[in-house]
């Protein structure tokens, strides 16, 4: 009954596979070109080359200037660098707010919270029913006081894209710093540094075919940060400790390809992606979309269904060898009510409903029709259950 | 041919770790799964059950499996159906016992509904008991044996449980794990507390959840049993009947705490004797067998590994049951449960309400 030997990977917003082309330009790092980058010696010379050249292709892919591009350990770091390197960097000169949503990853919540702990006043936007922020609640809630804003570009649960660009531009005005954690975004919306306003921008290398361990966090020329960490000058100060090359170098791979691909990749998730979502909704009509009225990253499905769990129905689908997820796993592995829901007012029996389906490289259109096929019977088993209670 | 699927509860220690793996072995379509039924915080870093420490044994021993694990999030209907009924119960002046509930409610009702949701026709559990020609029977290793704690759940769920290690006793099922190469938990330690009181200091929980005046954690008198006041305790729920901790001494015999009044905040201590009780009236009896008739003689055990005794049911009304002992049994407890038997058969059990101090007699039964 377990289709081991047919399974549908529809978890790409938790991470992606490593891509050909991306292992094979890192494999060098691994083997003859093993240096330490701050090493003066040839073997150390060819490290930097490498990583001076990944600095500029990833610089090129978001719009930035080599040295704007901090490789860090993955979004969450990158988040944490951005929210609290800025806020401690700032807090001195009397801007005591942290400006944040309530459907930022837990990464920025928890960067948030501490920079609370450290004396900052939090400061949450409110939102829509549909996951996009609320621009009033914006216009109020972005004053002189605010240090930091950060707004996730696209969400990770249910796929809303926020108005960043405008966003950014109104901090500036109001001489805040902006952040924002596009982990979700890259290659699913443009994204250019020259053009739009944010002063920090973090993207993670494992949602996009890059391997796990490493990210980068974009840095405005100019901006002023506090490291998290201490020790080493590289990076400029900002990340003491010998970087990552064969990792770095994966990166730059991997961006440019997503970049390159970007146009044709975003209409061909979201041919399947709406194809799944109607094909959903026609055999279970009172299927909730979450974010179905607002502007949605195109891979990306995330649906609840009256009288059923999300618990369970996960467990029933990666048992037929389907892979989703829930809402945030918390460090036991069980699954927490989603936060992303909650702030949008869903109720918390559709909330614990939720089923995100993210699409990628793995998904074709065989395996809409697997989920079609399976989905609407495990959904209908779980009601049968419910309506037995 | 579908293997026949079964969904095992695992809390990452060695009874029902190697009940997985003999599933395992049996050829089923086994799937693990650990119930998250509570949260310490930050409160308690490890302690022996549902911590995350016990959730990672359970992953790795599955990964050793090769069968999936998943965490399962009960913490809602759990805190609901065990952990405030112990609460309730103490501030009433009973003697909670959360497993029979966690049993009942949690695990063989909850769990069983998500082994409903994946197509699995079993529930297997690590608990010392058998299931017999679907009769609840007593683990082969009489010192483990745990039907005590089984006797209120649903008797149609017994026609789907697997309880591998009744079966084994203790040493046995050690010596299994490490034939299986579960060394990561073949010696951890037994558990004897009640899991959600990590520390075995449950008035912490009571003084955490009950509020701050609440009659059950405020000073009392301590009487004896002809009503004079002989001391004054600290909050009755931190008693027990049959306790001699925080008794007052100089008395010419060992006292007991024999009766919680809570109307009056008071403990009853008395001797040895008055401890003693000859009768037992328990509610919400359930049966896992035919029910035995009026002035049917049963076995009965009132608490946990305590010796059977022999008792006649002398009134049998709803789910309320009367027993009359042959011989006078020692600290009745309130909360407690009353389990029959019949030889190693389990009948059925009830919460016990009251001890009676005489023997009740069989009413004349019109001809």
């Amino acid at each position: 009954m377990t289709t081991a030997a047919d399974p549908v990977y529809l978890d790409h917003a938790a991470t992606t596979p490593v891509r050909e082309e991306v292992f094979e330009a890192m494999k060098p790092f691994y083997g003859p070109r093993f240096g330490n980058p701050s090493s003066t010696h040839r073997w150390g010379r060819e490290a930097r080359a490498a990583l001076d050249e990944a600095r500029e292709r990833v610089g090129r892919c978001l719009g930035a200037r080599p040295d704007e591009i901090c490789f860090t350990s993955g979004g969450t770091e990158g988040d944490n660098l951005a929210i609290l390197g800025a806020w401690r960097a700032l807090k001195a000169k009397g801007r005591k707010a942290v400006l944040t949503t309530p459907i930022e990853h837990k990464a920025i919540l928890g960067a948030v919270h501490q920079a609370a702990r450290e004396g900052a006043e939090e400061r949450f936007l409110g939102m829509t029913a549909d996951g996009v922020i609320d621009r009033k609640s914006f216009d109020d809630l972005m004053d002189d006081a605010v240090a930091v804003c950060s707004t996730m570009w696209v969400n990770n649960e249910i796929g809303t894209i926020q108005p960043v660009p405008e966003m950014a531009t109104k901090a500036k005005e109001r001489g805040a710093f902006f952040h924002t954690d596009a982990v979700q975004a890259f290659g699913k919306v443009t994204i250019d540094a020259q053009k739009q306003a944010f002063d920090f921008l973090t993207i993670s290398g494992h949602k996009i075919g890059a391997p796990k361990g490493i990210g980068a966090l974009f840095i405005r020329r100019g901006t002023a940060i506090e490291p998290l960490m201490h020790g080493g000058t590289q990076d400029r100060g900002r990340r003491p400790g010998t970087e990552n090359v064969a990792a770095a170098v994966g990166l730059a791979r991997a961006a440019e390809l997503t970049l390159a691909e970007c146009e044709a990749n975003c209409a061909r998730l979201r041919s399947l992606r709406d194809r799944l979502e109607a094909g959903i909704l026609e055999r279970v009509p009172d299927a909730v979309v979450h974010g179905r009225g607002a502007e949605r990253a195109p891979h990306i499905l995330n649906l609840s269904v009256p009288g059923t769990d999300s618990e369970s129905l996960l467990m029933a689908l990666d048992l037929r060898g389907i892979a989703a997820s829930g809402g945030s796993a918390c460090q036991s592995g069980s699954i927490d009510p989603s936060h992303v829901l909650a702030a949008m007012g869903v109720r918390p029996d559709l909330a614990g409903a939720a089923i995100r389906m993210s699409l990628g490289s793995l998904t074709t259109d065989h395996s809409i029709d697997r989920v079609l096929e399976v989905f609407p019977s495990l959904v209908a088993k779980a009601r049968q259950l419910t309506a037995a209670e | 041919m579908a293997r026949e699927r079964v969904l095992v509860a695992m809390s990452g220690g060695v009874d029902s770790s190697v009940a997985a793996g003999i599933l395992v072995e049996q050829g089923y379509d086994v799937v693990g799964a650990t119930m998250k039924l509570f949260c310490h915080g930050e409160d308690v870093p490890d302690r022996p059950c549902c911590s995350l420490d016990s959730v990672n044994d359970a992953r790795r021993v599955c990964e050793q499996l090769g069968i999936p694990h998943y965490v399962l999030n009960l913490e809602t209907r759990f805190g609901h159906d065990v952990v405030d009924n112990f609460v309730d119960e103490y501030a009433r002046g009973r003697t909670p016992i959360p497993c029979v509930r966690c049993n009942t409610f949690t695990k063989f009702r909850d769990f069983l509904k998500k082994a409903d949701s994946i197509d699995a026709q079993w529930i297997a559990t690590g608990h010392y008991a058998r299931v017999i020609d679907g009769e609840l029977t007593r683990g082969i290793d009489e010192n483990k044996d745990q039907t005590y704690f089984l006797w209120g759940i649903d008797r149609a769920v017994l026609s789907r449980m697997i309880l591998p290690v009744g079966t084994l006793d203790k040493a046995q099922t050690r010596t299994r794990a490490h034939s299986m190469g579960l060394e990561v938990i073949a010696e951890k330690p037994e558990s004897q507390e009640i899991c959600f009181v990590p520390d075995g200091d449950y008035a912490r929980i009571l003084e955490q959840r009950l509020p701050a005046n609440a009659p059950a954690l405020a000073k009392g008198p301590i009487v004896n049993s002809s009503g004079a006041i002989v001391g004054e305790h600290n909050g009755f729920a931190r008693y027990t009947i049959g306790q001699r901790r925080g008794v007052p001494g100089g008395f010419s015999a060992p006292m007991y705490v024999i009766a919680i009044r809570p109307d009056e905040r008071a403990v009853v201590i008395g001797t040895r004797d008055e401890l003693l009780g000859s009768g037992i009236v328990a509610r919400e009896v359930n049966w896992l067998a035919d029910a035995p008739k009026l002035g049917d003689e049963v076995s009965v055990r009132i608490r946990h590994r305590a010796p059977l005794a022999r008792a006649q049911i002398v009134r049998l009304d709803g789910d309320e049951i009367e027993l009359a002992l042959d011989e006078p049994v020692a600290a009745i407890t309130p909360g407690q449960s009353v389990v029959f038997y019949d030889q190693q058969r389990v009948l059925g059990g009830g919460f016990i309400e009251a001890a009676k101090g005489q023997r009740a007699k069989l009413p004349v039964l019109a001809a």
